[in-house]
């Protein structure tokens, strides 16, 4: 399926490359190359690229290429979701993925791709598998190696494969029994000029982190699940029970996994948690124009809104900007045109404002278009969609665990139109 | 691959590696392996070390080895004979105890990828295929393909293949998708692995315990399998449901796609399917990873040729975000472009004139050709807000804006009043040439109503020293005699001093030629120029019709989940071809299946056909071809030489006899078309004597019994008869096909 893979940094070399079924040239990425060329952005590379003999499909992240080298036909969205497994398995091991830390552990990597695939087939990509296999460097590991001369490599087969339940391995241990739940939600939205929602969803995870003795069976439920209708799960909850009831029931994977997916997209349901107001004229006659942004909080069921951050990309006109913020730091890039301001967290009594003054091109004609307004920011304890679980029981073990859930909702595309 | 520069490196790396003192400290040792591996990833060339890296693989240090062995698969081609001398230890370690080594040698080992490594490693994967440890067989299973790769002219081991089937039944997962994908590779020149009842039942039993690409393989494994009743396939569609709702997007379209497949007799079904998937649907259009939003925009495209209301309730969904790479941004505005409808186009409209001021002209131009194409049904609208974009006075915005304007002109007559308002003072923005063509083209072809009309063609013919393109010159020159017959005495003289450098001054030979024929062409009388420009055009509204016809589902089904929504079925055709015609050497293996629906005839029938007509020494000539007149008047000159009946089922799928007809070198000439009553074909076929046979098909009222009437330019029975039994088993295959 997957015959090569070249990792390409945005500058155009390829610093890593891995074949399994037989050495395709390095020549083929100047297709890619090509591409890249013609695209401004490095994130405007289309992520398939026919050449002669073989099919390029490609993810960028982490300002690298990961181009899979395809031979036969494949289904596009499976290849690609494959790269984007073994970018987040980088980041498992790595902590971060960059071309540097992937050049100073390429050993690492290699051993790693190798298990994830043979002879082009996916294999082994569940992270607890893996890292039986082979363990992630850590800088104490490093250091005893360097000491002892052992290796970072399991000696033991990992267990789970020969368990009956694929994803759990047998015989785990912990002193202390623990579950945690993070419930996150990330909210798209585009808002029009007059302030109305054009579109808006909830993208809504939970996470779960569960170090249990044994082979528990949990179930979750919750106080709303009728807000839940379009939601994928983890293998491991069994749908029919979901189906007939509205409850999660589930032999958890050790350690870190998701164990669900949701989304929310009746207009309806999706509360905007913000508003901003924005005052951005420019005048036909004049080489200056006024900007003035405030921004509030709306719909926020009394929770703070934090790490609240707005940039906008200004027209090309502008020349700079002339700005003073009520709280926050902001910065302007003239090259870029990039506005950026760091509100940090929310006072409902004194809503933060960003007022100035823009200079333009001097005889230019006004710009056709307002800049878009792009904003990210934080709610901690709080599911915007209002989801909220009930109760979280554990069958087939006779310990207490300690449970504990958190809410959280981010912004994600949000943006407004001015 | 050599790569310069290398030789200092390996140098000094060889001499570490032979030092006894590093050989002595397991650390440093492993540590100047792992400088080879780094060197080799950056693509230098590291062959020279690979003695002393056979060398160092006799350790007992894992990681040493899973190096010594990485470095050895990516060379064993260069250096055949050295790397002999590694597979001793290499078959050593295959009967190690501990299965990680066992895996990892025999891995390494069916990857060396040299000749004559077979010998070595058949018995290893055999007991591989037996071991204990499911991580073994894993290995051993996909070591059988890749022996298999290594001599693809050798014989299919049939003992292999059978012990690969009964590893079907192995009770750990992986192992069992690897056997599929392994049979797959090992037997694709026989078709693939054959899923019958009991494997079939078997792998559906198995799916949930899968990993997500295990169940996305083994949907796509499944698509071979026909079940045998209408009970059975809806119980297989009740087990799968689960799958429409996994959490991998790979695993809901490959779901999708078989439930098309298998439902593809019941379109009520198939309709359900679609829209289950769609929320899922548009969860990857709105997915955190651009590349999987672009893939399920490809899709959400196919499906909207078919069902085109199926996302208009969620037009919003498709609407753009600033910060979203271009080739989102393209694809959903020609989504947008498709699902508009009475209650949202005043929406998407809006919509999309924002996108026309964008910063990048691509996508602004992108936008615009977007609303050309929805004015195509609300012409209205769309005109005015083209009209409007005029106002900007952007060089992009104003040539785009003008093609839109010469397509829609073309296809909708009833708006070209309000174009040609809009037209004047355009010139002025238009640089390039596929802007100022289509304006010329316009002025030319509706100058009667644009007032200033000769007056922006006189400026075109003034500057045309300078202009650069031929096609502008060719457009110019169509345009301004087309104008000179509706509004002579503006243009005569204009008309004359560009014909006059057409033919005096002008270098390009297509050009001149043109001016040259023009001006012949006015020499012979006016009437004659008037009976040749402006004679009625095509019907432009059959292209049209032809394009906006909903597609049934069946038609894409089975490109659902591949690479084809995503650049075209004729572009994978041609790079599939290509593929097949100079795949050579070992750097191409896997002469894949590129075929994205089953072959017309089966192998055996073909060689049935091939058979018969051997045997009456009957050769039909390729591609003869005969024209419609000449068979009518051949065909009511001669008699009628033998006429016969055969019994037939079900309707008549002209394509499939068509092509089916081709195989066997028999053309057709005309075809009712599919469910006509009666139906009627004829055809024709010419032996390597030139002698010609004609041939009817009639299906009557009774639709059962298909007449065949058969008439031969020259009285010869035996060829006669021969000819008759290839029709007969054409027929004959065909009907078994679509009954």
């Amino acid at each position: 399926m997957i015959h090569s893979l070249f990792l390409i940094n945005s500058s155009g070399d390829i610093f890593l490359e891995k074949h399994w079924k037989s050495v395709v040239s390095r020549s083929v990425c100047d297709y890619f190359f090509e591409a890249q060329e013609r695209a401004t952005e490095a994130e405007n590379v289309p992520p398939v690229i026919p050449t002669p003999h073989h099919y390029l499909l490609s993810v960028y992240r982490h300002k690298i290429f990961f181009v899979a080298v395809i031979q036969t036909e494949v289904p596009p969205l499976f290849v690609i979701e494959f790269l984007h497994r073994v970018v987040d398995t980088f980041q498992d091991y790595f902590g971060v993925c960059s071309e540097p830390v992937i050049k100073d552990n390429v050993v690492v990597v290699y051993e790693v791709l190798e298990e994830m695939l043979d002879n082009g087939f996916p294999l082994a990509t569940e992270s607890n598998i893996l890292k039986e296999l082979i363990k992630p460097p850590t800088i104490l590991r490093t250091v005893v190696n360097t000491i002892t001369g052992s290796t970072n490599v399991g000696d033991q087969l990992p267990t789970g494969q020969l368990s009956v339940v694929p994803w759990r391995r047998t015989g785990v241990k912990y002193t202390n029994n623990e579950a945690y739940f993070d419930v996150i939600e990330e909210i798209d939205a585009i808002i029009d000029k007059s302030g109305s929602t054009i579109t808006a969803e909830i993208q809504g995870v939970i996470d779960a982190c569960v170090k249990l003795t044994g082979m528990p069976d949990l179930t979750l439920s919750f106080m709303n699940p009728r807000l839940l209708d379009d939601v994928s799960f983890h293998p491991c909850v069994r749908f029919k029970r979901w189906e007939s009831e509205r409850i999660l029931s589930f032999i958890p994977p050790d350690g870190n996994f998701r164990l669900l997916s949701y989304h929310v997209s009746a207009q309806n349901l999706v509360a905007i948690p913000v508003y901003v107001k924005h005052n951005i004229s420019f005048r036909d006659s004049s080489s200056l124009g006024r900007f003035e942004i405030t921004v509030g909080p709306k719909q926020t069921m009394g929770k703070a809104i934090e790490g609240v951050i707005v940039t906008s990309q200004m027209p090309k006109g502008v020349l700079n900007m002339s700005l003073t913020p009520s709280q926050g730091v902001h910065t302007f890039d003239p090259v870029t045109k990039m506005l950026s301001w760091d509100v940090g967290k929310i006072n409902p009594q004194k809503l933060p404002s960003l007022k100035g003054t823009m200079s333009l091109q001097a005889g230019a004609s006004k710009p056709d278009e307002n800049p878009t307004i792009n904003l990210q920011f934080k709610i901690q304890q709080l599911a915007i969609s209002g989801l909220k679980v009930n109760r979280l029981d554990m069958y087939g073990e006779k310990y207490k665990p300690f449970k504990g859930i958190k809410y959280m909702t981010k912004a994600g595309k949000f943006q407004v139109r001015t | 691959m050599p790569y310069l520069g290398s030789e200092d490196v390996v140098k000094e790396l060889k001499k570490a590696m032979c030092n006894p003192h590093i050989q002595a400290d397991r650390l440093r040792y492993r540590n100047v392996i792992q400088r080879v591996i780094r060197h080799m990833t950056q693509g230098l060339d590291m062959s020279g070390v690979f003695m002393e890296m056979v060398k160092a693989s006799a350790t007992i240090d894992i990681v040493q080895k899973k190096l010594v062995y990485l470095y050895m698969c990516t060379y064993a081609p260069l250096k055949p004979d050295l790397a002999l001398l590694a597979i001793n230890t290499l078959c050593k370690d295959c009967s190690d105890p501990n299965p990680m080594v066992r895996g990892l040698a025999l891995r390494s080992m069916c990857s060396l990828r040299m000749p004559g490594v077979q010998e070595y490693i058949q018995q290893p994967i055999l007991n591989g295929l037996r071991d204990k440890a499911s991580y073994v067989r894993r290995v051993a299973v996909l070591g059988c393909a890749k022996m298999h790769n290594l001599h693809e002219d050798s014989e299919v081991d049939g003992t292999l293949v059978n012990e690969l089937y009964s590893l079907l039944r192995d009770q750990d997962p992986i192992v069992v998708v690897n056997c599929l994908r392994s049979l797959e590779e090992i037997l694709k020149h026989e078709g693939g692995v054959v899923i019958n009842k009991p494997i079939a039942h078997h792998l559906l039993n198995r799916m949930s315990k899968l990993d997500q690409w295990g169940q996305g393989e083994v949907l796509n494994f499944l698509l071979r399998y026909q079940p045998r009743s209408e009970e059975e396939l809806f119980d297989i569609l009740n087990l799968l449901d689960g799958f429409l709702k996994s959490s991998s997007a790979g695993v809901v379209m490959g779901a999708t796609k078989l439930f098309l497949a298998l439902a593809k007799n019941f379109p009520h079904v198939q309709k359900d399917v679609l829209v289950r998937v769609k929320g899922p649907l548009l969860a990857a259009c709105s997915s955190e990873s651009r590349e999987l939003c672009f893939a399920a925009l490809c899709h959400v495209r196919q499906i909207l040729h078919s069902l085109p209301g199926h996302f208009s309730r969620h037009y919003r969904k498709f609407f753009c975000c600033y910060s979203e790479p271009h080739y989102i941004k393209l694809q959903k505005v020609e989504v947008l472009c498709e699902l508009v409808n009475d209650e949202n186009v005043q929406q998407v409209l809006e919509e999309l004139r924002g996108y026309c001021t964008d910063v990048s002209a691509d996508f602004a131009q992108a936008a615009i050709f977007a609303i050309g194409g929805i004015a195509r049904t609300y012409t209205e609208q769309c005109v005015q807000i083209l009209t409007e974009l005029l106002g900007l006075r952007q060089e992009h915005v104003t040539t785009a804006v003008v093609q839109t304007f010469r397509d829609l002109v073309w296809l909708c007559p009833q708006c070209a009043e309000a174009v040609c308002q809009a037209l004047p003072g355009c010139a002025e923005n238009i640089q390039d040439s596929e802007g100022k063509q289509a304006l010329i083209w316009l002025l030319g072809v509706h100058g009667e109503r644009i007032p200033n009309a000769p007056y922006v063609l006189e400026d075109f013919v003034e500057n045309v020293k300078s202009e650069t393109f031929p096609a502008v010159k060719m457009e110019l020159l169509t345009a301004l005699l087309r104008l000179f017959l509706s509004r002579p005495a503006e243009c005569q003289d204009v008309l004359g001093r560009l014909v006059y450098y057409c033919i005096e001054e002008e270098k390009d030979m297509a050009v001149r030629d043109r001016g040259l024929f023009y001006y012949r062409l006015l020499l012979t009388g006016i009437d004659e120029v008037k009976q040749i420009l402006c004679s009625p055009k095509s019907d432009p509204s059959l292209g049209l019709l032809e394009d906006q016809a909903e597609k049934p589902v069946n038609s894409w089904a089975s490109d659902f989940n591949t690479l084809v929504p995503v650049y075209g079925k004729v572009r994978w055709a041609t790079i599939s071809n290509l593929q097949r015609a100079e795949r050579r050497g070992p750097e191409l293996p896997a002469p894949a299946s590129f075929a994205t629906s089953e072959p017309l005839i089966p192998e055996e029938n073909k060689e049935q056909i091939q058979e018969l007509s051997d045997a009456g020494a009957l050769t039909l000539v390729p591609n003869h071809q005969i024209t419609a007149e000449y068979f009518e008047k051949t065909w009511l000159r001669l008699k009628v030489a033998h006429q016969q009946v055969l019994p037939w089922q079900g309707a008549v799928h002209p394509d499939t006899l068509q092509v089916a007809l081709q195989v066997v070198n028999i053309q057709t000439i005309a075809m009712s078309r599919a469910g006509a009553r009666p139906w009627k074909a004829y055809l024709s076929a010419q032996d390597d004597s030139d002698c010609l046979f004609l041939a009817e098909l009639l299906l009557g009222p009774d639709p059962s019994e298909m007449q065949v009437s058969v008439k031969q330019q020259e009285a010869r029975t035996e060829a006669l008869s021969s000819f008759i039994s290839v029709l007969e088993t054409v027929l004959g295959t065909i009907g078994d096909i679509t009954s």
